[in-house]
């Protein structure tokens, strides 16, 4: 069962927004950070059940930070969240290991949906 | 005008959330871009400045003062959100799109370059521009009507703005993003500049968005 979230965005209102959209009912804890680098720093420290990885930020942009993550925990469930919706982004999103890859802005449903698979995923590792 | 005037006219907060809906808004332009001429959009962060109006000229000359020559696509809209949004390109860009929307064909000397090139620009600013200022548009619950576009093609980088554009004691807020396509070496600016007349509406429309979420 997912116990904790890892979000990683530069912006504080898309922050906001993915928090809005992660049901509250859960117990979820919370671990955040700004830049790509830190969300790589972050992750080690936290060791989140699930990361939602925004792609266009400052320092190191999502794709690293997501590979980095992937390269030092190949179970890592890293769920890209971008404005970056081109098919090409899309496709080296999950090429590069992203467990699923959700438009901005987030739709509660998707959100929702997407929690519950990483759950069957921790579920069947168990 | 002060830092405190310019602070109370958009808040640390508003300006947040206008970045996050130019970011999602520039995302959808450069996916259309992209599905219509097979390119990559490299996207990057972008910028949300408050400035005053006779100040603006002076600020994209200097952002873009790296270019020896520009071409521009200048394209006006008015909805409750309303201003002019001017695509930006360095020297050489029109031959490059040219061959990217013509599929990799050569450009020969014989072809008539300056209105190919005219064409190119308009095309690719038709789809930037109003792909972004429509999502931003949508988002904010608006309806926009825009200007045709109007190309210049290899001028020098200063006086992309017109001085007269706002009035002249006004504020203005710039949209500013960077770009560059994965192939073919094009980069360039996408300046959206909005005056002080849909500020009040603006505002609003930023926490609507928001409380949807709250």
């Amino acid at each position: 069962m997912i116990k904790k979230i890892l979000i990683v965005d530069d912006s504080p209102v898309s922050v906001k927004i993915m928090k809005s959209c992660i049901p509250k009912d859960k117990g979820y804890e919370f671990s955040e950070a700004n830049n790509g680098e830190m969300g790589v720093e972050k992750y080690k420290e936290f060791r989140p059940d699930v990361t939602f990885m925004d792609l266009t930020m400052p320092v190191m942009n999502g794709f690293d930070a997501m590979q980095a993550i992937i390269k030092y925990d190949e179970n890592a469930l890293v769920v890209i969240v971008t404005a970056d919706i081109q098919i090409k982004a899309m496709a080296r999103a999950h090429e590069l290991g992203a467990f699923a890859v959700v438009k901005k802005p987030p739709a509660k449903e998707t959100i929702a949906a997407v929690l519950e698979q990483a759950n069957k995923k921790l579920a069947e590792r168990c | 005008m002060g830092d405190c005037k310019t602070q109370e006219m958009i808040s640390a907060e508003e300006t947040d959330i206008l970045q996050e809906i130019m970011n999602i808004a520039f995302g959808r332009a450069a996916a259309d871009l992209a599905e219509y001429i097979d390119i990559y959009v490299i996207l990057s962060v972008p910028y949300v400045k408050l400035l005053r109006a006779v100040d603006l000229p002076h600020y994209i000359d200097t952002e873009i003062n790296s270019y020896d020559k520009v071409s521009v696509v200048e394209q006006k809209f008015w909805g409750k959100f309303k201003g002019a949004a001017f695509l930006v390109f360095p020297t050489g860009t029109g031959k490059k799109l040219i061959t990217l929307l013509d599929g990799g064909a050569q450009v020969f000397e014989s072809d008539p370059i300056y209105e190919l090139e005219m064409e190119s620009f308009r095309e690719v600013g038709n789809i930037l521009i109003g792909a972004c200022v429509g999502k931003i548009a949508e988002l904010l619950d608006d309806v926009i009507t825009y200007s045709p576009p109007r190309v210049v093609v290899e001028k020098k980088h200063c006086g992309v703005v017109p001085v007269d554009l706002f009035e002249e004691n006004s504020m203005a807020i710039v949209l500013k993003t960077l770009f560059e396509f994965n192939e073919n070496n094009v980069s360039g600016y996408l300046f959206i500049v909005t005056s002080q007349e849909s500020f009040a509406w603006l505002k609003s429309a930023l926490y609507k968005f928001l409380s949807q979420y709250e």
